[in-house]
Formats: C-alpha cells, structure tokens, sequence
C-alpha cells in the first residue's frame, strides 16, 4: 500500500498539490494501478530481449537551417505592449 | 435526395462542384443541425460558426468564379481539441488551458484548410486525452447519441458524436490507446488509427509521444479515404513523419488471409462476441480465409502500455508550470515554494493520478522493474505481430469487449477504466494502422469491429472495410429529435 508519506513524495517530485479528497482516495487507486502493473514483472529480464525494435526506416534527419520565425508569431498572451511578458516573481 | 447535413464528404464536395447546392447552404444546414442537438449531445467545446459560414461564402465565390475550391472544398471538419488551431482555443479540455489560443496550425490543419475544408470547431475529450468516456473532461461529458444516458467513448467523444449525429461532416481525433477506434464504435462511425509516422504529429499537444497518431473519424470508408490521403505525409516539422503512397477505393477485393485474435474474442461480451463471429462469415461469402490464431504476450500489453503512457505524460505535462502555459494568478500567489503545485493542482484528478503513477514507475529503483520492462515487453509484441504479418494479411477482433456503458459506471474505479482499452492498445504499441467499422447492434447500442494491418498496409484496411460496408446494411444516423 502506497503510504501517506510516499504519496506525499510523489506529489512532491511532480510538483502537484492534491486537495484532501485526493489525498484520502488516490493511495488506494494508485496502489490498485500498481497491483495491476506488477504483473510485468513475469516477464524475464536481460540481454535475451532486445529494448527497442527499428523496424520502421525513418526518413533522414531535417538539415539544420535557420530560419527566422518573426515576432508575429508570438502568442498574444505572452505579449503587452510589443514587449515579452512573464509572470511576476516575489 | 437526403437532407444536406447528412451528406458524406465526398457527396458535399460533389454537390457543390455541380451547383446542386451552395456551401453557404450546407453550412447553415449543418450549423442548424447543431442547434437542434447540441444541447442534448454536448460535443463541442468551442463552436466557430461566424468563421464556418465566413470560410463557406468563400468557397462559393470561389467556385462562381471558376476557381478550383479544393478536394475538400465545403466540408465541415470538427476537430478534437488536442490539435492546435491557430487563433481558435485549444483547450485539451483542461482548466489549464482555458484561455491558451495557438499562434499556428497543426500540420493537419494546415493541410485541410490548403483543401478548402471549413473548421466548424473544437471537439470534447477526456482531460489531455486521458478517459475513455469524456466524463474527465474538465468542461462537460459529451452523450452518446444512440442513448443520451450512456457514454460515447474516448478520449475523441466529441469527435464520435459529432459524426455520428451530423454536427459535423468528418472529424479529426487522435489515438495514443484506442481514443480514436473506442468512441468510433461506441457511436457506430468509421474511425482509423494509421501507422504511427504517416501523419504529422506538428501541433498535436503532447500526451504520450511514442504511441499517438491523428487520425479521421468519418460515416464512411470512402470520407476515411479522402482525409487521410489530404493529411498524410513527411513534415519537416516531425522527424517520425514519412512518406507514404495514397490510397485508393478498389472495388475488386483480393483473397485475403484473416485472422481473428482469440485473446479479443474470448474477453469480449457474449452480444459482442456473436456480432465479431458474424461479421467474420461474411468475411468468407466475400472470398477471404479467416482462422482463430493465438497472440502468447497479449495480456501484458495493457500494463505496458499504462506503463509507458504515464511515464511519457509524466514527462510531457512538466510544461504546464504557469510560465510557458497557464494562468494569470494575482501577484499574492508568485511563491516559489508552491509556485508550481498551486498551478498545477489544476488538472483533474486522472490527469493528476496519471502524472503520479508516471513519476512512480520512472524513479530510481522502480525504473528497471515497470518502465524497462514495459519497452522490452513492447518490443517483443511487436516481433510476434510482425511475424504473423508474414503469414495473414489482417487481424481482427471486436474494437470494444463491452457495449457503451451509462455514465459514472466505472468513473470510481481507475482500473476498470482502464480495462476498457483493453482490445485497442495493441496497435498503439506496435505502431500499426488499425480501422473500427460499425458491423451492428445489441439493445439499440452499437458494436464495432477492429481490423490491423501491418506497418503502412493501409490500402489492405480500406480493400476488406469497404467490401464488409458494402455487404452489413446497418442504421447509420441516430434519432435524436
């Protein structure tokens, strides 16, 4: 069972504040998620399962060119008065 | 001659071109059709009708002035509110970003509007993508219209509905675990996930990266055909885009060897399972083989893929931290300290347990035990699929294991939820195109059924869907009103 303190942590390192009723309900139901992953540990580890398969051919890379993108293109909410705009800071 | 909003694409286009009727016209019918249901269905987020019947005036003086109008020319696209359309809100459905306008198009959007299609609106989904019913939306549910008190499916519900009951002419949804094929069969259209790099993800908002694909949701194989052709493509803009050949309709079937996923049958409801049976026998009067085959590490693709579509929405929602995305908070809020977490208790709770359970399996001591594992399980399905690619042409099974279910049914229960992905994950992971085709009913709610192809094997998809529309005479618009 996911413990009070690990959901906290959790929270934590993703950077979510959970109101009380999720703090009551989520360890029950992550702990549910959990319980139902658990099973892909049956699968056997190591070298004898290749990580990732490249069967599909992706075309080549874009070349690197730079382009200009004009200031017109930046979103309305991040501008006032011509000037970028950011969220104030104490 | 049928009423103009329940016109296909292809007949929009046509009717148009031969002066049977204007765009302005068909527009307004469709807007009208919109009035009427809409209140009852809930599809749209964000209704663009000024523009629609801007867009339409257009066309027709276009076409008065013998101008091409485009292979799209007049037809009303809805799209799903994941995709980016410039100077129209794009929502995902979340609170977080309720005010967010795009400074530009999606690939795919770009794409119609280059074709003469009209963007009527944006389409309601499950928070980012996340639900199968719409009901995590953080602004409405969206009805199913075969019964308004069952869910339509999702996370594309809107773009079902809207199909479905004639709001709009063909819809644009996405599908990183079935969100495209499950409200497709819960509304009885035709909706196709094709092979991951055949259409541009520029101006999808991120979910799961590695397994989502834009995808239409049309009435018929035919509308299927003519967006994804208009759609696809190599984009500069994403390197997991290729090139590939158009697809055509062919009216000469090849004898093609099926076979039917014993794993998708034997889970399914007994309504469910007679109706996939069925739809195989007609497989055979149309001259193809069908065979029950087996698929050895199938039950592990759900936990795969919960696995590794949160760890990937864990990583891809980091962006929404109220400096690149978010709200305009009173000075009072700016504390460094919960700076973040204030913005972000704003996502809905599946979002949030997503997010969570992302962030358990990819931290250290766990990452080898889910997440490693989760990728070399996905690797393994995809050998085993590729393998049976080389001995049958296609692979079927029933889209979804149950009917529509009615609302707040399994909203409690997070794994519940999750087990109704459990047929459509698959082709996600693999990577390869699948399509859902409405083949029937049990108590008056539809049932779909899945076909897979391997890799950019489209054409074989659309060849065995068009020979089975043409053979199942099914109802095909709900009565609402």
């Amino acid at each position: 069972m996911i413990s009070k303190d690990q959901l906290g942590y959790l929270a934590q390192i993703s950077k979510i504040k959970l109101s009380e009723d999720e703090a009551k309900k989520f360890p029950e139901q992550l702990d549910k998620t959990i319980q139902y992953i658990d099973i892909l540990e049956e699968l056997v580890s190591g070298d004898s399962i290749v990580l990732d398969l490249q069967e599909m051919k992706f075309d080549e890379l874009r070349d690197d060119v730079i382009r200009m993108s004009g200031g017109q293109r930046i979103n309305k909410n991040l501008t006032k008065d011509g000037f970028l705009r950011g969220p104030k800071m104490k | 001659m049928p009423k103009l909003q329940d016109l296909q694409a292809h007949e929009v286009v046509q009717g148009i071109k031969e002066g049977l009727f204007t765009a302005e016209e068909y527009v307004s019918s469709v807007i009208n059709r919109i009035e009427d249901v809409e209140s009852k269905v809930r599809s749209f987020i964000t209704l663009d009708s000024e523009r629609a019947l801007t867009s339409a005036k257009l066309i027709d003086r276009k076409f008065k002035e013998k101008e091409d109008i485009g292979q799209l020319g007049g037809v009303t696209v809805g799209i799903k509110d994941n995709i980016s359309t410039k100077n129209i809100r794009t929502t995902c459905a979340s609170k977080i970003l309720e005010d967010y306008f795009p400074s530009y198009d999606a690939t795919v959007i770009r794409h119609l509007k280059d074709n003469g299609a009209i963007i009527l609106g944006k389409l309601n989904l499950d928070e980012f993508g996340m639900g199968s019913t719409t009901e995590y939306s953080r602004y409405h549910p969206t009805h199913n219209p075969w019964n308004l008190d069952y869910v339509p499916g999702g996370s594309s519900g809107g773009c079902g509905a809207a199909v479905a009951t004639g709001e709009c002419t063909v819809s644009l949804g996405s599908d990183t675990g079935g969100s495209i094929r499950c409200p497709a069969s819960f509304c009885s259209v035709v909706g196709l996930k094709p092979t991951y790099g055949r259409i541009s993800r520029y101006g999808l908002i991120s979910y799961a990266n590695s397994l989502e694909q834009i995808g239409p949701i049309c009435r018929s194989v035919k509308d299927i055909v003519m967006i994804l052709n208009i759609i696809s493509g190599k984009d500069i803009h994403d390197n997991t885009s290729m090139s590939s050949s158009p697809i055509t309709i062919n009216n000469k079937l090849d004898k093609f060897n099926i076979a039917i996923i014993k794993e998708l049958i034997d889970g399914s409801d007994l309504e469910v399972r007679k109706t996939v049976y069925s739809a195989s026998e007609k497989f055979k009067e149309i001259g193809c083989i069908c065979n029950e085959i087996s698929i050895k590490n199938l039950h592990y693709a759900l936990p795969s893929y919960y696995t590794l579509a949160s760890a990937e929405a864990s990583s891809n929602l980091a962006r929404y931290d109220n400096i690149r995305y978010g709200f305009d908070l009173p000075i009072a809020e700016y504390k460094w300290d919960t700076y973040f977490s204030n913005v972000r208790k704003n996502f809905g709770e599946e979002v949030k347990r997503r997010i969570l359970i992302g962030s358990y399996v990819l931290s250290s001591g766990y990452y080898s035990k889910y997440y490693l594992k989760a990728r070399r399980l996905r690797s393994l399905l995809k050998l085993e699929l590729l393998k049976l690619f080389k001995k049958y042409d296609l692979l079927i099974g029933p889209t979804m294991p149950i009917l529509p279910f009615k609302f707040g049914e399994k909203i409690d229960d997070p794994i519940k939820m999750y087990l109704v992905d459990i047929n459509t994950v698959l082709a996600n992971l693999a990577g390869i195109p699948a399509i859902t085709l409405p083949i029937g009913f049990s108590n008056g709610l539809p049932i779909g059924l899945q076909i897979m192809a391997a890799p950019f094997e489209e054409q074989k998809l659309i060849d065995v869907s068009n020979a089975l529309e043409n053979t199942i005479n099914i109802q095909r618009r709900p009565i609402l009103i």
